[in-house]
């Protein structure tokens, strides 16, 4: 599992020194490259949290819930690459570090309520009350995340910000789109890889946790 | 004897707001805070540049948002003191029907905190708001309903969980935003007095989160009560 | 072909990413060492 993953970290890299081949609006641009799979990635783990919580609460499947947990935290771990790459491509092409546009704020939001679900597991020593409780906050969260979207954007359109013009995507050529489409697979992979790592990681622990429980009495 | 639905959750909500009535304690220091806060905002500005009237509806919602967070925490504590939730999980009723209940009881908590601090706010900011009296108190129970609901289903599993008093801000905050910025346009709107037709977008948003949320709660808080 | 001259925010980014990636794969293997 642990060579998966450097198989991955070195398919990652070998995306990174393919990339500076294209240029259009300056190296700036190629950051897209990166922070546009690593968005993908988090949201993919958001997602699966978020699905894997409805999906527990209705069977009760304990690994549901470890899968879910490891998730969240992976995607953590992508947002984090997805919220510091974002303002420092805005920064030399929006002219502004933060802009409080839909996307933006959504995925920081996102972001913030699935630190709050890392925070809820942490307060919680029973491992079923926390397995369902998670999933409360899980699809809460889903639900949430629409409305959120909805709220920025009619901020926004209602109050239009002529500074911060978001440029249209451009209709990517054909050598870049496969870089960014190699780019989302590895980032792909790197998830896959991180969640299997993680849930290992969970199941050990829970393997300790009931040796710890079972010694006790 | 089988109890109804209704019965049950009217039991509830008499409960809370009786133990409420008795001490008087939460009411108190609730208005207390949201009188400070309310305050202190009128002040958190540079009064030669920004009008008093500009920032009266955003401290009006982190007025309520807040204040009504001091007594959403309270609301399951009181369950928690002398294992009387376990009382309620041993009762043959319905968890949604002990749900309804808690959510009347806070809401009936927050409203009558907002009844209280909103004179003072009209007081404070100088407003004249007696024609857009009745669309601001209609905006008002959309957006608390909308936060009473989420909230009441946070804290009922929030004071289960160490650092109870902190949990419940950071989980509750994110959802928040939409009622709020909802709530915060709203009224800005109507202090200004807007013709409707500049309220619908605000209003839909937030009529469709009271209906999904309040359903989503109720289905949700089953899992939230067991053992 | 003029570029603007935004290199150096591509490097720290790209610099991030990979510092953020890679702790975030050797917290993972550190503390399945610590289980194990």
């Amino acid at each position: 599992m642990a060579i998966a993953l450097l198989g991955l970290v070195g398919v990652y890299v070998r995306a990174l020194v393919f990339t500076p081949i294209e240029r259009t609006q300056g190296p700036a641009q190629k950051i897209f490259y990166v922070h546009a799979p690593a968005a993908w990635a988090a949201l993919l783990a958001f997602a699966v949290a978020g699905i894997l919580s409805l999906i527990y609460l209705w069977l009760r499947e304990r690994k549901l819930d470890t899968i879910a947990e490891s998730s969240a935290e992976v995607g953590l771990a992508f947002s984090i690459v997805m919220l510091t790459t974002g303002p420092i491509w805005g920064k030399p092409i929006w002219g502004t570090w933060w802009s409080w546009d839909a996307r933006l704020t959504s995925t920081l939001f996102i972001f913030l309520l699935f630190v709050g679900y890392k925070v809820l597991r942490g307060a919680i020593v029973d491992p079923e009350m926390r397995a369902r409780y998670s999933a409360v906050i899980g699809i809460m969260a889903l639900v949430l995340v629409p409305f959120i979207h909805m709220t920025v954007y009619l901020f926004r359109t209602l109050h239009p910000d002529p500074v911060l013009m978001k440029p249209g995507r451009p209709a990517l050529p054909g050598v870049m789109l496969i870089t960014l489409l190699i780019s989302i697979g590895v980032f792909t992979l790197l998830y896959v890889g991180f969640l299997m790592q993680r849930y290992a990681l969970a199941v050990l622990r829970d393997v300790r946790e009931e040796e710890a429980a079972s010694a006790i009495p | 004897m089988p109890s109804s639905f209704w019965t049950v959750a009217w039991a509830v909500a008499a409960k809370d707001l009786k133990i409420e009535w008795r001490t008087k304690t939460a009411f108190a220091s609730s208005i207390v805070f949201a009188v400070l806060v309310l305050a202190v905002f009128y002040f958190a500005r540079d009064p030669t540049a920004v009008a008093a009237l500009d920032i009266a509806p955003g401290a009006l919602w982190v007025t309520f948002t807040f204040a009504a967070m001091l007594g959403l925490n309270r609301a399951f504590l009181l369950e928690k003191e002398n294992r009387a939730l376990d009382g309620i999980l041993l009762a043959p009723v319905p968890r949604s029907a002990v749900f309804l209940g808690k959510l009347v009881g806070n809401l009936a908590f927050v409203a009558v905190v907002e009844f209280v601090s909103l004179p003072l706010f009209v007081l404070f900011y100088d407003l004249a708001i007696w024609r857009q009296l009745p669309t601001l108190i209609g905006v008002m129970a959309m957006a608390t309903v909308a936060f009473v609901s989420v909230g009441t289903l946070l804290s009922s599993m929030v004071v289960r969980t160490r650092f109870a008093e902190l949990m419940l801000p950071i989980l509750l905050l994110p959802f928040l935003i939409p009622p709020v910025v909802g709530a915060v346009q709203l009224t800005s709107r109507v202090l200004a007095e807007r013709p409707l037709s500049d309220l619908v977008g605000w209003l839909k948003l937030l009529a469709s989160f009271d209906i999904i949320f309040v359903a989503l709660c109720f289905f949700l808080f089953e899992a939230t009560l067991e053992e | 072909m003029q570029y603007p001259d935004n290199g150096a925010y591509m490097v720290a980014a790209y610099i991030i990413v990979a510092v953020v990636v890679l702790l975030y794969g050797i917290s993972l293997a550190v503390r399945i060492k610590k289980e194990r």
